[in-house]
């Protein structure tokens, strides 16, 4: 037999996972984009860090994701689950007012990329998860799955 | 930039429910126009409040989203503030011409330059 210790699911309690959470998602950026921090370029889109903030919800049925990332078209961002991992990626690539100002490429195109990942709990019904983008924010309901009903067991008392 | 200089908050009059921030904003200027771009995400066009008064342009934008009953916040990054921006603008704007445009989280205003202010081309004859 296995005991297994009551909790909360780990990653979503606030007090102990944050500074955890958070680092872990800072060293998972910089491992999938090393340049980005170092990378200096022009204009107000191109200096944003790769960061954006992000907020869980939950109530009894599901997890809500809600991440602000302003000034994305809806065919630019992304969000897909692989093992346990949530991913949430916006990429655009925009012409540049002026070709000139875009010397690290050298092309007319400024790019912008940005992507956070967050591991999931298991109790969820990922064929069910569904995203909407409103007003900057891209909000991701990730439904729970149906709870397995304790069970009454008789035990005899002799 | 001289001309648009950010301007502390003031103690506001109005009945204030919920703290605000100075969004994430940029001025550009080009040979007509100034252009504010400022990020303000979780913000409907009807949450949008953009005025002139005197030399002070003032936006407000409040977030419309609020959690639905029932719903914790396990994890918060955002804060649950609203947004204000107050940018001074001398003689060299054209109040009357001035234009906002929100898509998406971003407002991206267009100050058009005076008339007077614009460069001219002075021909020469003879």
């Amino acid at each position: 037999m296995k005991l297994i210790r009551y909790q909360t699911s780990p990653l979503f309690s606030p007090a102990s996972s944050y500074p955890g959470l958070r680092d872990e998602m800072d060293r998972l950026f910089d491992v999938a984009f090393p340049a980005l921090s170092s990378l200096q370029r022009d204009g107000f889109f191109g200096d944003w860090q790769g960061e954006f903030p992000v907020d869980l919800y939950q109530d009894k049925d599901a997890f809500t994701v809600r991440a602000e990332l302003p000034g994305f078209r809806k065919e630019d961002i992304s969000a897909e689950v692989a093992d346990g991992i949530l991913t949430i990626t916006g990429h655009q690539k925009t012409e540049a007012k002026s070709p000139a100002k875009d010397k690290a490429t050298g092309t007319a195109t400024q790019e912008r990329r940005v992507s956070r990942s967050i591991s999931l709990p298991e109790n969820l019904e990922l064929e069910k998860i569904q995203a909407a983008y409103e007003n900057g924010v891209l909000a991701v309901t990730l439904p729970k799955r149906e709870e397995v009903k304790p069970k009454q067991i008789a035990i005899e008392v002799k | 930039m001289n001309t648009l200089t950010k301007k502390e908050p003031q103690a506001s009059t109005e009945t204030a429910p919920r703290r605000a921030i100075v969004p994430r904003y940029n001025v550009e200027e080009s040979a007509d126009a100034f252009t504010i771009t400022a990020f303000v995400p979780g913000v409907d066009r009807t949450a949008l409040e953009t005025h002139v008064d005197g030399e002070n342009l003032t936006v407000f934008a409040r977030r419309t989203w609020t959690p639905p009953a029932g719903w914790i916040a396990v994890y918060r990054e955002t804060p649950n503030a609203d947004y204000r921006l107050v940018l001074e603008i001398d003689h060299r704007v054209n109040r009357e011409a001035i234009k906002a445009e929100l898509t998406q989280g971003v407002l991206k205003l267009t100050l058009p330059k005076a008339e007077a202010v614009k460069p001219r081309r002075i021909e020469i004859k003879g």
